[in-house]
């Protein structure tokens, strides 16, 4: 059996107005992976040909050992999948929708169902169209993990969710984890939320991948030094450094590749280390994505 | 596995369209009961309102059923179920095509009932009555491969002008076959070569559409 | 974020709600309880092990190290850290020595004050 919940090598696809290109990513069996990217940086496109929803124009997709699309009728039995834009039957019952899914798939899990209906607020016999848009993305992922698939891939599953709602959803996404074996992969540009749950973080932006790796790894490697620059003295160039922001005398400086011997080599110079500090996901997305975006216009 | 996710989904259009499919045969049968029992022009208008109830259906149908998964973003949500385009594809072919036959079969074995049972018509229509039933299912079998097909209400509503425009030009063809018309006035049922030739006409045309349907479906790269 | 899931363990020994010996939950559990990643849990035992705080037997999970008083010595590790920082805040502040101490027994006086109007 395959140890790897998927696996995209080479992977390209080109639209009108946008290309993904050349992409590699794996997410080992038993891990969340969280996708962060901008709006329009292939997010979606990447989650659709995983999916096989949409043919790659080359490369290859591997979904919990099944070639995609070839045999995506094989891997989506296993596989969970919601995405933001996706729509019930407005006409229809939570209720209806549950029960169709239940004549479909055999291990759906009617107690845990029931359990989900509590812990999310919802109630089965109303009709989806009377559902506001946070009940109506808890429906939809109720309706995924009471099925208990090996890999669920939701595309934004906590967009636009009241603090409240983000918390019952990843309460139940991280409750996934206690079974091994099960993966999940969710897109996000909620930084807090992809920095909790994920065991490896993949940024993408403009259709490329800039970093997969694990979470804290990464997190290790990315770190602001706030320098005191004595006049006179000029800010050398170093090895690992992608930004420098000058306020007068005061520097601030991003590393994404952070060793010890990085602030010795300021001292040295003669520029004062004032601190150093972790960053966290959010301002470590925008220095990335920033940087990428210098280095590709270059 | 696979054959009983095809059910599902026929059971759920069903179950989603159920409205539309009794409204068109209760207006179908009320239409030939007027029909039947009225005289004269009310006789003539009946029959043509049987005639155009059929048409309606033919053109609504396939919007509703096919179109609306697109449009109400729904497609993303079956797709996820372990099928593939050709599978939904059969699927949603085998249930509007469900949907029309049930009550266009209602509708046309209760005319042959009611010419057969009330003596007022002249057995010798019903060839003519065949031909021109078949019409309506033509029609609904290219809107709805268009609606599969193109995706797009543009597409939907040419192929429905088209269509619904062309009826009175097929006739009028038809009615210059001198051997169809020769006889249906009489009191029995003449299946001549041209009745026939026509009908098997009308029956390639179905089936080479379902085959250009499935050809191209299976071929889409960008499903959704 | 590994750090604060040590702090957060460090924390139960030292308030006694993990004694010496006992068994904690398995990394798995622990990232379900806590809501977050797996590899974060797994990144703070790993670290935790490292400072001789936890043990991890393969198969047999993990549990806080049988060091008697290891409670009292985590508190311990917990004020020489304050205490750095505060001599290396005097130090920005170019106090003397002497000065940090008088300093400290006055904050000890002002801290038991306030106990005693908890009282």
């Amino acid at each position: 059996m395959n140890d790897l919940a998927f696996e995209l090598s080479g992977v390209s696809k080109k639209y009108r107005y946008f290309t993904l290109e050349d992409i590699h990513l794996k997410l080992p069996r038993g891990q969340i992976m969280g996708l962060i990217g901008a709006n329009g940086a292939g997010k979606s496109t990447t989650i659709r040909v995983l999916m096989g929803l949409v043919h790659q124009d080359s490369g290859e997709v591997r979904v919990l050992g099944h070639r995609m699309p070839a045999e995506q009728v094989a891997a989506k039995w296993d596989i969970g999948f919601a995405s933001e834009d996706m729509r019930l039957y407005d006409s229809m019952t939570l209720d209806w929708h549950m029960r169709f899914m239940r004549s479909i798939y055999p291990n759906w899990d009617a107690s845990y169902a029931q359990l989900l209906l509590q812990r999310f607020g919802l109630r089965a016999e109303q009709k989806m169209k009377g559902f506001s848009h946070g009940q109506r993305v808890k429906a939809a992922l109720l309706l995924v993990l009471a099925r208990k698939p090996q890999l669920l891939v939701l595309d934004e599953p906590t967009t636009g969710l009241d603090p409240v709602a983000r918390h019952e959803v990843l309460r139940e996404l991280t409750g996934v984890m206690a079974e091994e074996g099960r993966s999940i992969l969710f897109s996000s540009h909620n930084t807090q939320d992809v920095e909790q749950i994920s065991d490896q973080i993949t940024f993408i932006d403009r259709g490329r991948i800039i970093d997969s790796m694990d979470k804290e790894t990464y997190l290790d490697r990315w770190r602001r030094l706030r320098l005191e620059v004595p006049l006179g003295i000029e800010l050398p160039p170093l090895p690992g450094i992608v930004g420098v922001q000058r306020r007068g005398r005061l520097a601030v400086a991003t590393s994404n590749a952070f060793v010890p011997d990085l602030a010795h080599a300021y001292e040295h110079t003669g520029v004062r280390v004032q601190s150093i500090e972790s960053m966290t996901l959010e301002e470590i997305f925008v220095a990335n994505v920033e940087h990428n975006r210098e280095e590709v216009e270059a | 596995m696979t054959s009983s996710v095809i059910g599902h989904l026929i059971l759920k259009d069903w179950r989603l369209n159920r409205l539309l499919i009794s409204l068109s045969i209760g207006v179908g049968l009320i239409a030939l009961v007027i029909a039947q029992y009225a005289g004269g022009a009310a006789r003539l208008l009946g029959s043509v309102w049987f005639f155009v109830s059929l048409c309606i259906l033919g053109s609504m149908l396939p919007a509703s059923a096919i179109l609306n998964e697109r449009k109400k973003q729904t497609l993303a949500f079956v797709m996820s179920l372990p099928v593939s385009s050709v599978q939904y594809t059969i699927a949603k072919a085998l249930s509007t095509s469900a949907m029309f036959l049930v009550p266009w079969l209602t509708l046309l074995i209760s005319a042959l009932v009611f010419i057969e049972m009330r003596h007022a018509i002249p057995h010798g229509i019903i060839p003519m009555l065949l031909i021109l039933a078949m019409l309506p299912l033509i029609a609904f079998c290219l809107i709805s491969a268009i609606a599969l097909v193109g995706e797009s209400e543009g597409w939907l509503m040419a192929a429905s002008i088209l269509c619904n425009s062309s009826y009175w030009f097929v006739w009028y063809l038809l009615a210059r076959i001198p051997s169809l018309t020769a006889n249906w006035s009489g009191p029995v049922a003449v299946w001549n070569p041209a009745a026939l030739i026509v009908l098997a006409a009308e029956v390639g045309s179905i089936a080479s559409i379902v085959g250009v349907t499935f050809f191209f479906q299976s071929r889409k790269r960008n499903f959704i | 974020m590994y750090f604060q899931i040590m702090e957060q363990i460090k924390q139960r020994i030292m308030v006694g709600d993990w004694a010496e010996g006992q068994p904690i939950p398995s990394i798995r559990q622990l990232a379900v309880d806590l809501q977050v990643s797996v590899i974060t849990v797994k990144r703070a035992y790993y670290e935790l092990e490292r400072e001789g705080v936890i043990v991890t037997q393969h198969g047999k999970g993990s549990h806080v190290a049988s060091i008697p008083g290891l409670g009292a010595r985590l508190r311990e590790q917990e004020l020489e850290q304050h205490l750095e920082q505060a001599a290396r805040i005097a130090a920005q502040l170019g106090m003397p020595p002497k000065r940090l101490v008088e300093r400290l027994r006055e904050a000890g006086d002002r801290v038991a004050e306030k106990d005693k109007e908890l009282i």
